[in-house]
């Protein structure tokens, strides 16, 4: 339809009216303008060839999940379970190819056929169930990503190598990822402009009775879109695995937010009945400038997501106003008076918007860097955990000390936004680069790429598999968690009832330091475990789990957690239990948990030494930049902090 | 210059949208205690003057006197402070809510913070009776029909002690006893002194109800006559010429029966309905509203289910509840919710032109889209469909237009049994006199036309044959001869029903 709007207005003149039209028409279109504009200006490195193919990539698979949303949300749908179909598409592949020797075209084959098969069920589910498509997908959401945690059995599994090559550059500089962006996109266009299924999604989004009674056979259909939207997620899968060489279960977790903003964004609205294919991208886009620019203007993680929220909601709010304003095409030629304030308005609008993001961004921008070669990124796995706040911390006072320009960046424990990350630090031209990988296989790809550039890499905390790092800065997992292990059966006399509380699944923290509690237990028979259960690092869910399994076991006498969050969490669901008739071993000795080992509330902490951690990544870093041999691996001791030497303890 | 009797003057106004000159210099004014019909055809304008009125829309030019005071109405707040209250045709009710909830919504009387419902309800109960209107406060909206929501409308715009009153179109989907029962109230206010601004498409009803007509034509107020002026003389001010004929039925030769129903029955809503339509013959279907006219249609196109019967087309069985059988079969039906169920508002001319059509213009997964478009201009042309461009959303055509356009698409799919549901509510006179002359053109070409339509004169002038409906079952039939309203409306009050299912059918029946 668009192509046809700009074939009518023939001549030099036209064109500059033609790209007018076409920039009042797509809101979307000029917000990505204004960001790229704006974003040019304030940072160096991000005009180059190099970035912008890293913005292609970086945007790619919200993009194609974001196309097959697109169907959806077409035909007056929503689809919530595309970033978990992708996991799980993914996983199949992975799971089928490398641990069963089935032949990587039906691996393929397999992953697509899984997207098809979770559509059709979201489809059945709304077309025949008459279940809201909110209600039905978001079950469809928990199912794919628990089936792909049972697939994996929680660990992530090596992709086949056939199949990396997706992640991989033609010719050298051409990003596969953004060619299947294109393709996609065409296709999406294509389904969308063209074909039989995608007309029906716009007139049953439009009015879906009006279109039944036209005989539309409306059911059919929407299994079909459904289905469609699980062929992108497998795709989007495919694509965001084989960039990390490994399918993480926990992939593209929460994705599905970022693909519906990305189609709103592009123009398309939740009631259903409008919608282009070339918005959706142009809303991807918005979304990967924003996370590369902040990244490069080293903004700090916490305000990004700020940036990040406004932005999305600027862009609709910019969006609405303009249509309101009427800038219609039918406008300019009869020329209502009226209209040229209204237009005016709506540049003043785009020009206000465009102060405010260069002025915050600029404010948020963390000082300028007056010596250039000392530039240092640290990209984490995640800022929402006090253990990693301290190792920024510690990694941020060194930096401060040495005078080295210090980059953080939060991968918000999603291996892919780290590879973004990485992939950002790497093309900026950066000195150094401290990763502490969300996980060790998926982060060999960025890592590779960074030794390509001659950038020295230093991990901390946890190291990187399959590529080159300078040095690994860590504390031991596996020695820990039997350190964990050993003090609570001491404690317990060697006898006694434990439950055990897991980190994440998939992360490798959580599955060594469970392999240094089984370890560390097998010296104590008379130690019985009487439930494992995963509460994922995280405090609420801690205490949550703890109170359904106290309803199980009123009469545990130990409690092991992977890391002081959940253990604090336990505590909570112990009440006035904890510290007398239990016992708790927490990981981590962050300063909360210290604080409870103070108490008496906590038994002991597994205390690595976050700070040192980072401060002696950084100090790592520095040696290797400037050319120093440096120690392959740097182990910062564990200690098991307890009420005796708790005072003499900080992190 | 000012007149104390005088409510409201309006000098002058003009309105464009983008493309659009909605109104060009429209004068007008309201007396106390007149009943003043604004008259035009669909697209003249007339909406969008009153939407002026209600804070809607602000003008581009020209003056608004309120009470011989010059203002701006910038929002529904400002005309509710100036005493203009406005019924839509669409209702701004809350199915949810009850009807003293809705009466006083936003303006609830409250006790220490909480709503006062007893007050509430006893203060709703007051307007109800001056309305004369026989429906508990408690009722929950969703359970009324049309000819009680529209009081319960009138009754919250007595409640705000509106002095002006704007109706728009407030007959157009009432039975005529029901405008009977309208108009009496309608005669009450007046009396009391309030100023009702009128909108009809019914020209009988100037002369029964109104005091003075303001005639817009383009955007244009062409005339102000005494509500006495003969209907020819309304219609050339109108229309810019005069309509020879307003029901200009042409009989076509009477062909075999095309479609046969047979006992058709939906338990609790329609009973043994049986009926032929021939090819080349208007069937129409009269009855009050909730007679079950619609659902019988709904349930000979496939598009809801019925429990015995049969419905057969050119003598072959259809499939129950299969519209693409029904289609396949040559069934088009306009439904009677033009937008809710016609048309997708928000989609051009072109696309709601080739809905119908579009599966089988597709080859292998691909829309015929240049085949689609020759097609939709080819009809649009036909229908003389007034447009900016197939490109133009359905949402800013008239309701002629849109009637046209939904009328179209099933032209397009060569239908032979065409269901028309109520085919000119809303739509102004030259636009019916169009429908009409493609009623005849069908039916000279073969097709069988079956006709609901609550506009008795419509349906004793187009029909040749006419089903009176009473409670879910055919009281009788009449040729074109015996049809009067008189006979019409005989059967249409009539008990057809044996058994005791009375009670229930009254319920469901207003």
């Amino acid at each position: 339809m668009a192509t046809d709007t700009l074939k009518s207005t023939p001549g030099a003149g036209g064109a500059t009216r033609g790209l007018r039209r076409l920039l009042l028409e797509n809101g979307a279109l000029t917000a990505l303008i204004v960001l790229v504009i704006a974003m040019s200006a304030l940072s160096g490195d991000f005009l180059t060839t190099d970035n912008l193919l890293n913005v292609g990539v970086q945007a790619a698979v919200t993009a194609v999940l974001a196309f097959g949303v697109t169907f959806v949300i077409v035909s007056a749908g929503i689809d919530l379970s595309v970033g978990s179909v992708a996991a799980l598409s993914a996983t199949v592949l992975a799971w089928s190819a490398t641990q069963h020797g089935v032949p990587v075209v039906i691996a393929v084959l397999l992953a697509v056929a899984t997207g098809i098969a979770a559509g059709l069920v979201n489809g059945f589910l709304i077309a025949y169930g008459k279940l809201p498509p909110f209600i039905a997908t978001l079950a469809m959401l928990s199912v794919a990503r628990g089936l792909s945690l049972v697939i994996s059995e929680g660990s992530p599994i090596p992709f086949p190598d056939s199949v990396s090559h997706l992640g991989d550059t033609l010719g050298g500089w051409l990003p596969v990822p953004v060619l299947v962006m294109i393709v996609m996109g065409l296709i999406a266009a294509f389904v969308l402009g063209r074909t039989y299924i995608g007309r029906s999604m716009y007139a049953i989004g439009g009015n879906e009775e009006a279109a039944r009674l036209s005989g539309l056979r409306v059911k059919k259909q929407k299994l079909a879109i459904y289905a469609l939207s699980g062929v992108f997620a497998a795709v989007a899968g495919i694509v965001l695995a084989s960039r990390l060489s490994s399918a993480q279960p926990q992939a593209a977790d929460g994705y599905e937010l970022d693909a519906i903003a990305a189609v709103v964004i592009g123009g398309a609205s939740l009631a259903g009945g409008t919608g282009k294919a070339s918005g959706t991208l142009i809303g991807a886009l918005i979304l990967a400038v924003l996370r590369n620019g902040l990244n490069l203007l080293n903004v700090s993680a916490f305000w990004q997501q700020v940036v990040i929220g406004v932005v999305i909601a600027l862009a609709v709010l910019f969006d609405t106003l303009r249509r309101k304003a009427g800038a219609t095409p039918v406008a300019a030629g009869t020329g209502a008076g009226g209209g040229r304030g209204k237009q005016a308005g709506t540049y003043a609008l785009a020009a206000v918007v465009t102060v405010a993001i260069v002025g915050a961004t600029s404010f948020l921008h963390n000082g300028s860097s007056s010596s250039a070669d000392r530039k240092m990124g640290l990209s984490l796995s995640t800022l929402n955990n006090p253990f990693f706040v301290q190792i920024r911390a510690g990694a941020q006072a060194e930096a401060k000390k040495r005078g080295v320009d210090l980059t953080v960046t939060d991968a918000q424990n999603d291996a892919s936004q780290q590879a973004n990350q990485l992939q950002n630090f790497t093309s900026s031209g950066i000195g150094a680069i401290i990763v502490n990988p969300v996980d060790s296989d998926a982060a060999s790809n960025s890592v590779k790429a960074a030794d390509k550039a001659d950038i020295p890499v230093i991990a901390v905390d946890r190291g990187v598999n399959n590529a080159k790092t300078d040095a690994l800065v860590a504390s031991d997992n596996v020695a820990g968690g039997e350190l964990a292990a050993k003090s609570i059966a001491e404690k317990l006399g060697g006898k006694g009832k434990i439950v055990i509380l897991q980190g994440q699944a998939g992360t490798s923290a959580a599955r060594e330091r469970a392999q240094g509690f089984a370890n560390g237990l097998k010296a104590f028979p008379g130690i019985q475990v009487v439930a494992q259960q995963p509460a994922d690092f995280d405090r609420t869910k801690g205490l949550d789990v703890m109170s359904n399994l106290l309803q199980a076991h009123p009469d545990v006498q130990g409690v092991i957690a992977a890391n002081d969050e959940m253990a604090l969490g336990a505590i909570k669901a112990l009440g006035s239990k904890a510290g007398k008739s239990v016992s708790v071993v927490g990981f981590d000795g962050t300063p909360d948990g210290l604080k409870a080992v103070e108490g008496g509330s906590l038994y002991a902490s597994v205390a690595q030494q976050p700070t040192q951690l980072g401060r002696i990544a950084v100090d790592n870093a520095l040696q290797a930049l400037d050319g120093e041999k440096v120690q392959q691996t740097v182990k910062v001791p564990v200690k098991v902090v307890t009420k005796e030497n708790v005072a003499g303890f900080s992190g | 210059m000012s007149n104390p009797d005088e409510l409201l003057r309006i000098e002058g106004i003009r309105k464009t949208f983008p493309g659009v000159i909605a109104l060009d210099g429209v004068d007008f004014d309201l007396r106390r205690g007149e009943v003043h019909v604004l008259l035009g055809e669909n697209g003249a304008g007339k909406s969008t003057l009153i939407k002026m009125l209600s804070g809607a829309y602000t003008p581009d030019a020209g003056r608004i006197l309120v009470g011989g005071e010059e203002t701006r109405i910038h929002g529904a707040q400002d005309s509710e402070r100036l005493g203009i209250a406005t019924i839509y045709q669409e209702f701004n009710l809350v199915p949810d809510l009850t009807v003293a909830e809705n009466i006083f919504l936003g303006r609830q009387p409250r006790r220490f913070g909480m709503i006062d419902r007893k007050r509430m309800e006893a203060d709703a109960e007051v307007l109800l009776k001056r309305v004369g209107v026989n429906v508990s406060p408690r009722a929950r909206v969703r359970e009324l029909g049309i000819a009680r929501l529209q009081m319960v409308e009138i009754a919250k715009a007595l409640s705000l002690d509106a002095r002006v009153l704007i109706m728009d179109e407030p007959t157009a989907v009432l039975t005529s006893e029901e405008v009977d029962k309208l108009f009496a109230i309608v005669r009450t206010l007046r009396e009391d002194g309030v100023g009702v601004v009128f909108i009809t498409h019914h020209l009988e009803e100037i002369a029964a109800l109104g005091d003075r007509v303001t005639v817009i034509r383009d955007g244009r107020s062409v005339g102000q006559v005494p509500a006495a002026t003969p209907e020819d003389e309304l219609v050339r001010l109108m229309v810019g010429r005069s309509i020879e004929q307003q029901y200009p039925r042409e009989r076509a030769d009477q062909g075999a029966a095309l479609l046969t129903v047979e006992g058709l029955t939906r338990d609790g809503v329609f009973h043994d309905v049986s009926f032929q339509v021939h090819a080349g013959e208007v069937v129409g279907i009269a009855g009050l509203v909730g007679a079950g006219r619609t659902e019988v249609v709904r349930a000979v196109f496939g598009a809801d289910p019925y429990d015995k019967g049969a419905v057969k087309v050119a003598g072959a069985a259809l499939r129950r509840h299969d519209v693409g059988a029904a289609m396949a079969a040559g069934i088009g039906l306009i439904p009677e919710d033009r937008k809710g169920q016609g048309l997708v508002l928000d989609q051009s001319v072109e696309e709601n032109l080739g809905l119908v059509t579009m599966r089988a213009a597709t080859r292998a997964g691909l829309v015929d889209l240049r085949g689609q478009r020759e097609a939709a201009a080819r009809i649009a042309d036909r229908l003389g469909v007034r447009m900016a461009g197939l490109g133009q959303h359905v949402r800013t055509l008239s309701g002629g237009n849109q009637q046209k356009v939904v009328i179209g698409k099933w032209l397009l799919a060569d239908t032979k049994v065409l269901i028309l549901d109520e085919p000119t509510r809303g739509i102004d006179v030259g636009a019916k006199v169009e429908i009409y002359e493609l009623i005849n053109d069908l039916t000279a070409a073969g097709a069988a036309v079956l006709m609901i339509s609550s506009d008795l004169p419509e349906v004793l002038g187009m029909s040749d044959r006419v089903l009176v409906m009473a409670q879910g079952r055919i009281a009788g039939e009449l040729s074109a001869d015996e049809a009067t309203q008189d006979s019409v409306m005989a059967l249409a009050v009539s008990n057809p029903t044996t058994d005791l299912k009375t009670g229930k059918e009254a319920a469901r029946g207003h």
